[in-house]
């Protein structure tokens, strides 16, 4: 069968051409160590400076309870000056200031004040004054002995294992499959095209339309290849999650990738040369990467740009492929996303097959 | 003329245009069974275009073109399935190796050679295994023909196959595209050495701007030329010679200098014992005698005004 040799003759080419090769599976792979390697989602703590001024049992045992605190970490200073400076510096955001002879007012039942200065701009700042005060509020209680008639039983429960980096191992399947689509066969179309080598195609009985099936079918395997190879290091290596389907994810892949192929195909038709065209390439992918949602979703991007961005083809691929690999929903749970896929799909292989020539 | 179904190719009329640019203007003519015809020409008069155009590789602006009998813009694949093509400076892919792509190649036909009984027929045999990048600028070439060969075509277009190889190397394909056509194929080969087209051509035909200017055989073409020898002599002492024109078939007589005379003969059988005749009778003793026959190029020259190499611009491409 004249397919098959040409899918084996072209995933043999790919598989040779070390260049390429770097690009498909190592440059992808690259992102997913070096992110993975990150802690990315360590529990940010606040730093909260105190002057301890009492320096007696009493301001030492409320150091301890705020310390005890998991956002806090509690940062003893001698020096208040020195803390002042460092709070006008923003290299310290809270500051409490513990007055002298704490111990004993609590004893006389006389009320201290406990300073807090705080950095205005810090966007915690509401939170943690909300929390110091419902700390004072406690320890206010029990120094007056008072019975706990209302206890607040807060149950923290891990819904699902998930963090960033699971957020972003279907960004990087999303990245990997269509810089190397874009980029790649934009090259390869134009090197067959500047040595002649369509045209000595062209002068076999072989319909151009089954050549082009041929090659095709090799990338959209290689980006078989490339996804697993990114799950499974991702999964395997840094403890990487997938909850959903995988044979969805492969769905979605080729789906994403004939449309990005069809661009690499339209690349290679409007470029001179192979250089051309990897420069064009990365001038349509790279962008595309940024704002489609393969480092952060895209409702943080400001103004209309997520609307936009939610019509290109490498969004909507994403946000179906993280509800399938995160939430375990099934495809059909995203007939906008697989629509607006399916338009491109339509789309860019037409604009590829008119933008085609030989010569 | 011979009858057009014994021919494996009959153009009439051709004409390819590109925009306002007349390619190839107005041509016919007829390839036989089993011969070599050449078309030549300097770059840029349309040898290219016109193969492509037999080829069906571009489509013409006029006229008719039959290969095997088959029309060529009609059944086009049909034709692509009976003839050989090598394209002038086509690569193949880079990273498949001579037998892979010969395989694959193959594959593209109802019929197909093996690919190592082609390898074996342009001696390749130990750069089977090796990728197209790593092979001479000569076994590049050798294989570009042994994959024009993968269906056992019965028609091998080359397209200035030797063109970029060194003496040596031309040499060697030389004997290679021999060794095809002896094989009952036709060959038609483009090329702009006119001593290519003389050793390998049964038949040429000269093109020139869109034209063809003459067609036959090398040997006819030449003796076409009102004088197809030059007798060169030179005299000991400067010695004048005078009434050299009336000699047997002397058709003009050019005075050199340093008593060198050249003679333009149209037939050097005849010119020559009357030279000789003449020298003895007048005293005059000659140290130097040389016949050369006229070349392609002086056909070219005669019927064009210019020579092959003068039109460096290339239209064709």
């Amino acid at each position: 069968m004249i397919l098959g040799s040409l899918v084996l003759a072209n995933l043999k080419m790919l598989f040779r051409n070390r260049q390429s090769l770097f690009w498909a599976l190592a440059f992808p792979l690259l992102f997913v160590g070096i992110f993975g390697l990150f802690n990315l989602d360590q529990t940010t703590t606040t730093t909260i400076g105190v002057v301890d001024r009492s320096q007696d049992d009493v301001s030492r045992a409320l150091i301890q309870s705020l310390d005890a605190i998991n956002t806090f970490k509690v940062e003893n200073r001698d020096d208040e000056d020195d803390a002042r400076k460092d709070l006008k510096d923003g290299d310290l955001n809270f500051l409490i200031v513990i007055p002298g002879g704490l111990g004993r007012s609590v004893a006389d039942g006389d009320p201290a004040s406990i300073g807090l200065t705080y950095d205005e701009r810090s966007p915690t700042s509401a939170v943690v004054i909300g929390i110091i005060q419902r700390f004072l509020g406690e320890v206010n209680l029990n120094l007056v002995e008072a019975p706990s008639l209302l206890n607040l039983s807060a149950q923290g429960v891990r819904a699902r294992d998930l963090d960033y980096f699971d957020f972003l191992l279907p960004g990087f399947v999303g990245m990997g499959v269509m810089t190397y689509a874009i980029i790649g066969l934009g090259a390869v179309m134009t090197t067959y095209r500047e040595q002649k080598i369509l045209k000595r195609i062209q002068a076999t009985p072989l319909r151009v339309r089954t050549f082009f099936g041929g090659l095709i079918l090799a990338h959209l395997m290689l980006a078989l290849v490339q996804t697993a190879l990114i799950l499974a290091a991702g999964i395997l290596i840094l403890d990487g999650d997938i909850l959903g389907n995988y044979a969805y994810i492969g769905i979605l892949v080729v789906m994403g990738n004939t449309v990005f192929l069809s661009i690499g195909f339209i690349v290679g038709s409007i470029a001179k040369n192979a250089a051309a065209a990897s420069g064009l390439g990365n001038a349509v992918a790279m962008p595309m990467m940024f704002l489609s949602g393969v480092f952060f979703p895209t409702d943080d991007l400001p103004g209309f740009l997520p609307t936009v961005v939610s019509y290109l083809p490498l969004a909507p691929m994403l946000e179906a492929m993280r509800g399938v690999a995160l939430d375990a929903e099934p495809l059909w749970a995203f007939p906008t996303e697989l629509a607006i896929l399916g338009g491109w799909v339509i789309l860019a292989a037409a604009v590829a097959i008119k933008s085609f020539k030989f010569g | 003329m011979t009858d057009s179904t014994e021919n494996v190719i009959d153009v009439r009329d051709l004409v390819k245009r590109f925009g306002s640019l007349t390619a190839v203007d107005g041509i016919s003519f007829s390839v036989r069974p089993g011969e070599v015809f050449g078309i030549l020409g300097p770059n840029g008069a349309g040898k290219t275009t016109v193969l492509e155009c037999i080829e069906g590789l571009q489509k013409p602006t006029a006229g008719s073109i039959e290969v095997l009998g088959l029309d060529v813009l009609r059944e086009t694949n049909r034709v692509k399935e009976l003839i050989g093509i090598q394209l002038q400076a086509s690569a193949y892919f880079d990273y498949l190796t001579v037998r892979e792509i010969l395989r694959l190649f193959g594959s593209f036909y109802h019929t197909s050679v093996p690919p190592d009984e082609l390898i074996a027929q342009v001696g390749l045999e130990d750069k089977a295994g090796t990728t197209i990048q790593k092979l001479s600028g000569g076994q590049k070439q050798r294989f570009t023909i042994a994959a024009t060969l993968v269906n056992d075509p019965k028609v091998v277009f080359l397209d200035e196959p030797t063109t970029g190889l060194d003496p040596q190397a031309r040499r060697g394909l030389w004997e290679f595209i021999q060794s095809i056509q002896q094989k009952g194929r036709s060959v038609v080969l483009t090329t702009h050495y006119m001593e290519e087209a003389a050793t390998l051509c049964h038949r040429v035909a000269i093109m020139d701007r869109g034209k063809i200017v003459a067609l036959d055989t090398p040997s006819n073409l030449v003796h076409s030329l009102p004088a197809p020898y030059e007798v060169r002599v030179v005299t000991e002492g400067r010695a004048a010679m005078d009434g050299l024109e009336s000699l047997d078939a002397v058709v003009g007589v050019d005075h050199g200098e340093n008593g060198t005379f050249n003679l333009r003969s149209s037939e050097a059988a005849k010119t020559l014992p009357a030279l000789l005749g003449w020298v003895n009778q007048a005293g005059v003793t000659l140290t130097h005698l040389e016949v050369k026959p006229a070349t392609l190029e002086d056909v070219f020259l005669a019927l064009t005004g210019h020579g092959l190499e003068d039109r460096p611009e290339d239209l064709s491409s």
